[in-house]
């Protein structure tokens, strides 16, 4: 791994770290609601660990997916252009058009997450979330050692500003392998917050969450800039090789 | 505007920004920061209970985090992610995916092995033995490959199970949702009762309690038990029980039944019958029956399936046996398990499952409540709607109508009539209040007025005695009978209407008339239902002229009067073979047979809880005029069954050509079905989008 794309997934862990203070607030309920295991410390640990498991492979899924998605399109794009034009040109071409209406729908989730824009639930609106959303509240009462897991896989799914955000960026990254490592290093940057709400059981104080989620909002801001950068600036230099 | 205490987040505390979200939950406006803090915030504070549901769920949660690893592998090897310098390599994550993917299918395939083996014992092959056949042989296939090297289909055993999972899931959610709605009909097992055990009380499960327990039973709460009163009077409401409306007196010595309520006092009931040995209990029995009856076309897509699988196993048998000859036998079989893959009539499992759940929660949402699934296939294909006529069309309360008072001033009668129907409580005395006070009217002061019961009331005005009642009574109160009245009481009579008699000073000076009131929404509703193609019938145990004018008022297509309950369900049985699926819509006690023997028993609101028993579905109170917009509904979800249906043959029918043709790879196959089932789901949900809008509409005007 180059060390720039070394350098890529550390800003995307340290967005998922920050970022993970807005999860306290919306997700943490449900590691707090999961809580200390009668059992002990270690079932306590196993059971949060096993919370964590789950949500984040449904991040690492979804990258996988919009990763696969993304080169998709742009491979689609480049074999219905290469009759016509020289291939590398239109290649980028697509590539470019993605990252531009990746970059610009990260820049409104930053606006979203400081508060500047209201949230556009009528997208996930409607069955689906009425669905999930009884999911969930049974899967947080459910006894039985496997629960856990399946709360944190269906948790994955709860919309979300941040797991937007950063599946667009896993869209963008080219490769289905590259998808799926910028949703790891987002969900493992979460790691520590979630697993931490789980032991101590309440939240952190609103003010601090604050700063955070601008510090989140930062790095997606900085990461959208980039990626409209990457677009729009002719710099072949610019283009990051992502494994 | 909001109070300063909402500028932050109601779940999790960030302030809201700009534009918060604000929803009305719990009863209380509340504002969000985002979409996914009201969903959360549902989900923490709504009460959901542990059911087998919750294990089915907790099942495909673990079983999609397998599959979501297998997956994610799968994708990895197929963008060739990982390039296979080094053979073992490939080994290796061959091996790692036959390890996700054994506890994926053993967690999601169970199920869909006993349903299959419960479909064999019974010589059936539906769409379980599909699933299992499909899975089992990627799984087999797979597991021979990683021995002898080739490719796995690890990933398509576990995106068909978790797709299939989700389908049953989604099946049974929609059941649990009307199950919830019907709670008071179910807790008949699961009460919690105060026994009093010498000087304490302790509170037990209803299943503990045995016969000759001590029971407590506090104001408002149900009594769970059937037994006798030992100490305590109350008002007690046995509506659940025997359809008796108004709240009956008991004192110790008296009998309590099971699923009344104890409106306002304290009894210690002894138990003589407790849970399920109650008649609630039975009751609460019956409904759980009808909630686990499978959903109506899904069952067809079985049977359809039934007839499907073996046709696909000759396909997939041919597919292998009659390849080109020059071809390998590794991809004879890839065809084989194409044909096998694609064929997993997936589309076909969720098409109607779905589109019934998603009109059953519709209903529940409006109020009505669909007690068999079967109900909504059913309604759609009526087309014929027979009325019970009291109560359903008419509200069951009199209503004064006309007078006849002879020589007298009818307004003179109106006043003595009232003032002596003060005194008693009956539904007559609230009519000729009505009257009098409509007609501004002041009721005349009697004294020493009272009730004879099974009479009538009788008091003294203006020195005179003066009564009200029948003109038996009348007569034998020394009144002398008027022959002009007589002969207008006798018409009324005839007419149908409920009659009464007024005099005082020794002479008969009136006749009051009581009809039936029509629902103000009935005509509408009726008229509704012609333009949906529906025939209306009005049906009554009722004189025959109260019927004719009701059904007259209603534009009814016809009537029939004088029907015993019996009568009413032999007529619902002939009509049924000459005019098809028919419809019953009925609320009370005599109606329950004709509810029973109807296609389709629609219950209304008030209904008592022997027509709820009986009827598949059961409307609001002032649930008529929800009616045409049900029949509207139920037709749409046909409609999209129908719709998924075919796409989902369809789609089979080309996909299992080219599959068998070596058009298909595994992989693409079960991609094109996970695409199959997105298109069957999307269909379906524009179900609720749609009525969504129509609902928008008609709330506006």
């Amino acid at each position: 791994m180059s060390g720039v794309a070394m350098a890529y997934y550390l800003v995307i862990f340290a967005a998922g770290f920050a970022g993970s203070f807005h999860c306290v607030g919306m997700c943490g309920g449900f590691a707090c609601a999961l809580g200390a295991s009668m059992a002990g410390e270690r079932p306590t640990i196993v059971k949060h660990l096993l919370y964590n498991s789950g949500r984040v492979t449904t991040y690492v899924f979804l990258g996988g997916l919009a990763g696969t998605l993304g080169a998709g399109l742009s491979a689609a794009h480049a074999a219905h252009g290469q009759a016509l034009l020289a291939s590398d040109y239109v290649l980028s071409l697509a590539q470019r058009l993605l990252s531009v209406i990746a970059g610009l729908l990260m820049l409104v989730m930053a606006l979203q997450l400081l508060g500047y824009l209201g949230s556009r639930h009528a997208v996930v609106g409607g069955f689906g979330a009425a669905g999930l959303t009884t999911a969930l509240g049974r899967l947080v009462r459910a006894q039985g050692a496997a629960a856990p897991l399946a709360l944190g896989v269906a948790n994955g799914f709860l919309p979300c500003p941040l797991v937007y955000a950063f599946t667009l960026q896993a869209a963008v990254a080219g490769t289905p392998l590259s998808g799926m490592l910028t949703m790891l290093a987002f969900g493992l940057g979460t790691f520590p917050a979630m697993l931490l709400m789980g032991g101590i059981g309440r939240l952190f104080a609103p003010a601090w969450r604050r700063y955070s989620v601008r510090a989140a909002a930062g790095f997606i801001v900085l990461i959208g800039v980039i990626t409209l950068a990457r677009a729009l600036l002719p710099v072949s230099s610019m283009h990051v090789h992502l494994p | 505007m909001m109070a300063a205490s909402a500028t932050f987040c109601h779940h999790c505390g960030l302030p809201l920004g700009l534009r918060p979200s604000q929803r009305r939950l719990g009863g209380t406006h509340r504002s969000f920061c985002c979409y996914g803090c009201i969903l959360a915030f549902q989900v923490r504070h709504g009460s959901f209970e542990e059911t087998q549901e919750t294990h089915a769920l907790i099942r495909l949660g673990v079983g999609a985090f397998f599959a979501m690893n297998i997956m994610l592998l799968s994708l990895l090897l197929y963008s060739g992610a990982l390039d296979f310098e080094w053979d073992q390599l490939q080994q290796l994550v061959h091996i790692a995916l036959w390890l996700l993917a054994t506890p994926a299918v053993a967690i999601l395939g169970g199920p869909f092995v006993q349903e299959a083996w419960q479909e064999a014992r019974r010589g059936l092959a539906g769409s379980a033995s599909l699933v299992v056949l499909g899975v089992g042989g990627a799984y087999g296939y797979s597991m021979l490959a990683v021995m002898s090297g080739g490719d796995v289909y690890f990933d398509t055993a576990a995106a068909v199970l978790v797709l299939f999972t989700l389908g049953r899931y989604i099946e049974a959610a929609g059941r649990a949702r009307a199950a919830r709605d019907l709670a008071p009909m179910l807790e008949a097992d699961s009460l919690w009762v105060t026994r009093v055990e010498g000087s304490v009380e302790v509170r037990r499960p209803i299943a503990d309690i045995v016969p000759g327990d001590a029971i407590r039973v506090a104001a408002g709460e149900r009594i769970a038990v059937d037994g006798l009163i030992l100490a305590g009077s109350a008002c007690v409401d046995e509506a659940v029980i025997s359809g008796e409306s108004r709240p009956v007196a008991k004192q110790g010595g008296d009998r309590v039944i099971a699923g009344s309520i104890d409106l306002d006092g304290t009894l210690l009931v002894q138990c003589e019958a407790a849970g399920s040995a109650t008649q609630w209990g039975r009751i609460c029995q019956g409904v759980r029956h009808a909630l686990a009856t499978a959903m109506p076309l899904s069952g067809a897509a079985d049977r359809l399936a039934a007839g499907f699988v073996p046709v696909v196993l000759a396909i997939a048998g041919a597919a292998v046996l009659f390849s080109p000859q020059d071809l390998p036998l590794d991809a004879a079989l890839l065809r084989g398990l194409a044909v096998l893959v694609v064929a997993c009539p997936c589309a076909l499992g969720l098409a109607a499952p779905l589109a019934t759940a998603l009109g059953i929660a519709r209903l529940a949402r409006q109020g009505c409540l669909v007690r068999d699934g079967r109900a909504i296939e059913r309604l759609a294909s009526v087309r014929t709607m027979v009325f019970d006529k009291t109560g359903t069309l008419t509200k069951g309360t009199p209503r004064f109508v006309a007078m006849n008072a002879g020589a007298s001033l009818p307004d003179c009668v109106l006043r003595r009539a009232a003032g002596l129907e003060r005194h008693a409580d009956h539904a007559l005395a609230s009519a000729i209040a009505a009257a009098a006070s409509a007609r501004r009217l002041m009721a005349e002061t009697m004294i020493d007025a009272h009730v004879v019961p099974g009479c009538g009331v009788v008091g003294t005005a203006t020195g005179d005695v003066s009564a009200i009642g029948s003109s038996e009574w009348l007569t034998t109160l020394g009144f002398a009978v008027d022959p002009v009245i007589d002969a207008k009481a006798r018409s009324f009579a005839s007419d149908g209407y409920t009659i009464a008699h007024v005099g005082w000073a020794g002479r008969v000076r009136g006749v009051l008339a009581f009809g039936d009131q029509l629902r103000p929404e009935a005509r509408r509703v009726i008229a509704a239902l012609r333009r949906l193609g529906l025939r209306t019938l009005v049906l009554s145990g009722d004189q025959p002229e109260a019927t004719r004018r009701i059904a007259e008022a209603v534009t009814a297509d016809g009537w029939e009067a004088k029907a015993s309950p019996e009568d009413k369900a032999e007529l619902i049985a002939s009509w049924r073979r000459n005019h098809g699926c028919i419809a019953v819509v009925g609320d009370g006690l005599n109606d329950g047979l004709a509810l029973a023997e109807a296609d389709v028993g629609i219950a209304v609101g008030t209904a008592t809880d022997l027509a709820r028993e009986t009827a598949s579905l059961v409307l609001p109170a002032a649930g008529l005029e929800l009616l045409p917009r049900v029949i509207e509904l139920a037709r749409a979800v046909r409609r999209r069954i129908i719709g998924n249906l075919l796409w989902a043959f369809s789609y089979n029918f080309i996909a299992i050509a080219l599959a068998a043709g070596g058009w298909l790879r595994p992989v693409m196959a079960a991609a094109l079905m996970a695409g199959s089932s997105v298109i069957v789901m999307i269909n379906s949900l524009r179900l609720e989008r749609s009525s969504n809008t129509r609902e928008a509409r008609s709330e506006r005007l």
